[in-house]
């Protein structure tokens, strides 16, 4: 505790519009109650759509009786080295107050919700642009005195309140400020709103605070696929191949045979025999196995229609959203679901003759890219059921049409990179494998994943497998190109990186010559 | 768009009444509170008779809560007029040039105090007779959503005085007060500045009984002023006025500021030093005297320190006889120009003073005056000026506290990702930037010119359009010089809002008189949203009589504007289609696209209560919602790039095989449809869904409910008797 005539300050990291004033009211309110000179003051402007922001309070230990007539002169700007409590509403902003410098190992109490809200950014990204969490612990860990973390939006949601009233909750129990709990009680029941909800966060977070109860962690859980009938190819994955790599062949085998039939999941099998045969002989030890394993599973059951609809009229769809969507027991639930197929789309069903003369007609005419069909289903009245679900039904005749044709040839082609790239480095044969993942998602964006697949494979894989690009240089390329293709949709980065790799290579003698 | 009663009817995004109960304290009751509402108290304390104003940060609240005041008011007879920009409310001052009543306007600064320039001049020149009080909110340094400027040059140039009080309430008030007797004494507007801490800083004060002003709306004059061209600002009038203000007023001002003691002396025993510090950011610099073993918890000093609640203007022989006989003398001024810095340079000089002079040497030019930099500026003036001092630790501290800085930056290692503010969930803005992102699609980049308000939000992540912001209403006028240099049509994006502000006038007239063939949209979403949801001409309902005042569209056909849609905002089909006939059409001269969608936070604000109260009686309602289906979604988040809604984030994929996080719609969703929208006219994927949720279900609800997934179940169940499922 600091000296009875410094204040004790605390500074408040949140997002606009999440309730912080309340906080810091609250906590002004309380010090008032147990007869605590104290001063708040905040910068709202903006922030309070969305963005991030910061209040502060200074509370000056010494109950007014004492002061004998003086007035304590409190600062409305936090000082760097000079923070008591930081309090923060979701993990990235507690790090950026340590990040600012706010937060300091000799002094400062940080209490703050575990859980993330996710930036822009973070959301907007191609792939996976989240935040590294475990580098933002360790600092927020490291740089502060003490430290009362824990998912207070959880908390919030269990016991029924929102999460600055755990957070306060979470301060009284810190014991950092002289205020007994009844004065927060009295702030709460003062500011009038949402009171029992209120109370009852914090009563959590300053349990928890206190040590007096345990938060059970909520695992993100990955969900496997079911599959019956395919024991005995489940036993062949695990004769055939190394036991690193089993999880995940598993997991293909069961996705395949409930994707389109046992024979699929066969087929997987004979390739994934291929890539072992080669890595093997080039002395690898699965880890290039494993990651195909993942890639060809994903990309063998390549998003089409037909599968779209297996999955929208699964049998464990309707509970997955009713609990998604809150609906509570006895509350019908009326799903209305967005589809827009075009000619493509339309064409993937087709056998390839037809769907090539189908897509040579609608380029001629100017149709391609321009005709769609917007549909809005409702799958939970009988009528939009059953018409998914016989689009569902239509498995046995996917390996007939031009699309499947097209995803396989494609594999096949990758495939062979990966073989050929295998015995010249094992780490570029991973790099090309790991480029698979550039290809997903529907329409437009499954197309651009193609092109960009195929930029990265004329300008780096081709020369590569040429021998006219010498290994070491070519993962090097691959793995920027991969994380430039995903940097931005208009293809900008990856337009960057690609000339950057032409020019490098010019430069560089061939190492072969 | 309102059913509720004229009374209810109050800000709809948050409500003021317990600030009202505040300004009622009568005499000897302690006042708690925020800033801004102990100017509103202190305003009424000192018989205010009208009060105007234009909403913004950090001022908004003060009109805010004086319009859910209306009742008080009445009593007192106050005159409240919610102006439509900061020229009309600086005009409305013009009522105390010729009778003595005292009033009181208030706006955002740098940028209202602009707008007001006009009339401030034509105010400040005849002069006033009745106490006249300019509040600003001063939108400097953090938190601050304006260009950094001081409000400091209109009171130099205007001869209008300024203050800038210490921040704390018993201060502001007397501020305030004491600006209204400075205001009479001196005839001379005056200026009362809050910076943003200041506004929203907490305290208490000792009230006093609100007093009715003698002269109002309940005690109304027979009789106007008699004609007085002297008071006209005018020639011949405006040269002598210009001579009153120098040899008259100024002098009369500086007698009052030192009679009544308006500025702070703090003694201290280092008589040999000085320091001369804005009001305003006293509390920086005593916490950083603090922080140097300088002074303490209570404000005591060890360094003789002039505090200028007044810095406009400097009483000269105050400043110089705090100077005389120091050895150096610091001025800590926020923000440059460095005004008060060179005023009294130049007092030191005429009067042959040797006092050094620092300030903008030992503290930076530029830059809100933060702890960092009013602890290393100290430091460096002590370090200059008294050597004999030992602050060896407190500079050690601050050296150890930035390399402890500097260590957690490595630690995290990357910049942490940006939060700037952005569309609120269900922003009725949102799907019309989406709809601009898709034209893009087809057409190539187009020239944005942007506004002030919620949309220039648009400039951020993850839209980035806009090309440039000259000022709130001004994006049309803006794109004047744009237009005709460009192949393709500019597009101004404008609020209703800035429409009344500004736009009408310095956008559409000065467009349709040019002819200009561009492209505006207005958002109507019916409220100035960004600074609180305040209604404006267009906003459904009156505050006054509940009855409608001006439409948009209406106004517009009636300036001869001839290609016009009004087009619901959440329609992103429509949007678009119509965005593309306004870039194509032949049609010449103006294109006004009016997107129509309520404010969603306003909106939300008004049916939750409905609903709760709908559902509490047991009726049917439908609650809306969207969601993703995690085994569609493959993590592309084109999705998340062409909305940005709060409620569409990611969250871990599902699937073993699959390492990027998938879309996911959260509870917060308030059901606008945008995300369906988007994705069907983007051709996005299939992942969304639209989730209606009956809550108190009707018997038929439930009975079909009912036979529905009894059939449903009946196809899964054969499905899953004949293959496995993904």
């Amino acid at each position: 505790m600091t000296a009875p005539d410094r204040p004790v300050t605390i500074l408040i990291a949140a997002l606009g519009g999440d309730g912080g004033g309340v906080l810091s009211d609250w906590i002004v309110e309380a010090a008032h109650h147990a007869g605590l000179p104290a001063q708040a003051t905040q910068i709202p402007g903006v922030a309070q759509r969305t963005g991030a922001t910061t209040y502060y309070v200074e509370v000056l230990p010494l109950h007014r009786g004492q002061l004998a007539g003086r007035t304590p002169v409190l600062a409305l700007n936090p000082a760097m080295g000079e923070v008591d409590v930081l309090l923060a509403s979701e993990l990235v902003e507690a790090g950026r107050m340590v990040f600012n410098g706010w937060v300091t190992p000799d002094r400062t109490t940080l209490i703050s919700s575990s859980h993330r809200v996710f930036a822009i950014g973070e959301r907007a990204a191609m792939g996976d642009g989240r935040f590294d969490v475990g580098r933002l612990l360790r600092a927020v860990r490291e740089r502060s005195k003490a430290q009362i973390l824990f998912d207070m939006d959880q908390a919030a949601e269990e016991a029924g309140s929102v999460l600055n009233a755990v957070l306060l909750g979470a301060l009284a129990g810190s014991r950092r400020l002289p205020i007994p709990d009844a004065s927060f009680e009295f702030a709460i029941r003062a500011a009038g709103k949402s009171v029992e909800a209120n109370l009852a966060g914090f009563a959590f977070g300053r349990a928890h605070a206190c040590g007096e109860l345990e938060q059970t962690v909520r695992l993100h859980q990955k969900r496997q696929a079911e599959a019956r009938g395919v024991e005995d190819l489940l036993e062949r994955g695990r004769r055939s191949f190394p036991a690193g790599a089993q999880p995940v062949i598993e997991e293909g085998i069961r996705r395949l045979a409930g994707y389109q039939d046992r024979g699929y999941a066969e087929l997987y099998l004979d390739r994934l025999d291929r890539v072992w045969g080669s890595e093997k002989d080039a002395g690898g030890d699965g880890a290039l196995l494993g990651e195909t394993a993942r890639h060809l599973a994903v990309r063998m059951s390549f998003e089409d229609v037909i599968r779209v609809a297996q999955v929208k009229t699964g049998a464990d769809r309707l509970a997955r959203v009713r609990t998604e969507v809150r609906a509570r027991e006895g509350e019908p639930l009326v799903i209305t679901e967005h589809f827009k197929p075009g000619i493509e789309e339309i064409c993937a069903l087709l056998p390839p003759t037809l769907a090539r003369r189908v897509l040579a007609w609608a380029e001629r005419k100017g149709r391609l890219g321009k005709w769609y069909w917007s549909m809005h289903v409702r799958t939970t009245t009988v009528s939009g059921f059953t018409r998914l679900w016989l689009l569902s039904r239509l498995r046995w005749w996917r390996p007939r049409t031009f699309r499947f044709a097209g995803e396989q040839a494609q594999i096949e082609r990758w495939l062979d990179q990966i073989q050929r790239a295998a015995p010249l480095s094992l780490t570029l044969a991973r790099e090309i494998a790991e480029c698979a993942r550039l290809i997903k998602g529907y329409g437009d964006t499954h197309k651009r994943g193609l092109g960009n697949f195929a930029r990265i494979e004329a300008a780096v894989i081709a020369p590569a497998l040429a021998g006219t690009m010498t290994p070491s240089v070519a993962v090097d390329a691959t793995a920027s190109a991969r994380v430039a293709a995903l940097a931005d949709p208009e293809g900008e980065s990856l337009a960057r990186a690609l000339g950057e790799i032409a020019r490098h290579t010019q430069e560089m003698p061939r190492a072969a010559e | 768009m309102f059913d509720q009663p004229l009374a209810a009817r109050t800000n709809p995004e948050r409500s003021f009444a317990e600030e009202v109960r505040s300004l009622r304290l009568g005499a000897g009751e302690v006042f708690r509170g925020e800033g801004v509402l102990a100017v509103t108290k202190a305003l009424l304390q000192s018989g205010v008779a009208y009060v105007g104003g234009y909403q913004g940060a950090p001022m908004s609240h003060l009109v805010d809560v004086l319009v859910e005041a209306q009742d008080l008011l009445d009593e007192l007879g106050v005159h409240l007029e919610t102006c439509t920009n900061e020229a009309a409310a600086a005009a409305l001052l013009g009522a105390s040039i010729n009778y003595p009543i005292r009033g009181c306007v208030t706006w955002k600064s740098i940028v209202g105090t602009n707008v007001a320039a006009d009339a401030l001049s034509n105010l400040a020149s005849p002069g006033v007779v009745g106490g006249a009080l300019i509040v600003v909110g001063e939108d400097y340094g953090e938190g601050a959503s304006i260009i950094q400027e001081r409000a400091h040059a209109y009171a130099l140039k205007s001869s209008v005085w300024l203050m800038d009080p210490r921040p704390n309430l018993q201060t502001i008030v007397r501020c305030v007060e004491k600006g209204f007797e400075l205001s009479e004494a001196s005839n001379t507007p005056v200026m009362v500045e809050l910076r943003i801490r200041a506004c929203h800083v907490t305290g208490e004060f000792v009230a006093k009984d609100n007093v009715a002003p003698p002269i109002s709306r309940n005690q109304r004059l027979a009789d106007p002023a008699p004609h007085n061209y002297d008071r006209i600002s005018h020639p011949p009038s405006t040269y002598v006025q210009e001579k009153l203000k120098v040899e008259v007023r100024l002098p009369a001002a500086q007698r009052f500021i030192v009679e009544q003691g308006l500025n702070e002396l703090l003694p201290g025993e280092r008589d040999d030093l000085g320091i001369i510090v804005q009001g305003g950011i006293a509390n920086v610099l005593l916490r950083g005297l603090d922080r140097l073993g300088l002074a303490d918890t209570f404000g005591a000093v060890k360094v003789p320190t002039l505090v200028l609640n007044v810095t406009h203007p400097l009483a000269p022989d105050q400043i110089a006889d705090f100077c005389k006989g120091k050895r150096a003398v610091l001025v800590v001024e926020e923000g440059s120009p460095d005004y008060l810095e060179q005023a009294i340079g130049a007092l030191l000089r005429k009067r042959d003073i040797g006092t050094r002079l620092h300030g903008k040497d030992v503290l930076p030019m530029a830059g809100e005056y933060t702890a960092e930099v009013m602890t290393v500026g100290l430091l460096k003036f002590f370090g200059q000026s008294a050597n004999d001092m030992d602050l060896s630790k407190p500079a050690q501290a601050l050296e150890a506290a930035r390399a402890g800085r500097a260590e957690a930056q490595r630690l995290i290692g990357a910049p942490l990702p940006l939060r700037p503010p952005g569309f609120c969930t269900g922003c009725p803005e949102r799907p019309v930037f989406s709809a601009i992102k898709l034209l893009e699609r087809e057409v190539g980049k187009v020239h944005i010119s942007s506004d002030i308000g919620c949309h220039s939000f648009a400039t951020l992540a993850p839209f980035h359009l806009g090309n440039s912001i000259l000022g709130y209403g001004m994006s049309l006028a803006a794109a004047g010089a744009v237009a005709p240099v460009m192949q393709k049509r500019t597009i101004s994006v404008m609020g209703d809002g800035g429409f009344w502000h500004n736009g009408l006038l310095s956008g559409v007239s000065s467009a349709m008189f040019n002819r200009g063939d561009r492209v505006l949209v207005v958002m109507q979403n019916g409220y100035t949203s960004a600074t609180g949801a305040q209604f404006l001409p267009s906003s459904a309902g009156n505050r006054r009589d509940g009855r409608n005042t001006s439409d948009i569209a209406a106004t517009l056909r009636a300036m001869g504007v001839r290609w016009l849609r009004t087009i619901r905002t959440y329609n992103v089909a429509t949007m678009l289609r119509t965005l593309r006939e306004a870039m194509t059409t032949n049609e010449p001269g103006l294109k006004v696209i009016v997107a129509d969608g309520e404010c969603q936070l306003a909106r939300q604000r008004r049916i939750r209560p409905q609903q709760a109260a709908a559902l509490k009686r047991g009726e049917r309602v439908v609650r809306t919602r969207y969601g993703v289906d995690d085994a569609v979604c493959t993590g592309d988040h084109s999705c998340i790039r062409l909305s940005g809604c709060p409620s569409l984030t990611i969250k871990p994929s599902p699937d073993p095989l699959r390492d990027d996080p998938v879309a996911q719609v959260i509870n917060s969703c308030v059901g606008c449809g945008l995300c369906g929208e988007v994705a069907d006219a983007a051709v996005l994927c299939p992942s969304f869904y639209k989730a209606e949720i009956v809550q108190n279900p009707a018997w038929r609800d439930r009975l079909l409910a009912r036979v529905r997934s009894g059939v449903i179940g009946w196809l899964q169940g054969r499905s899953r008797d004949t293959a496995t499922v993904a």
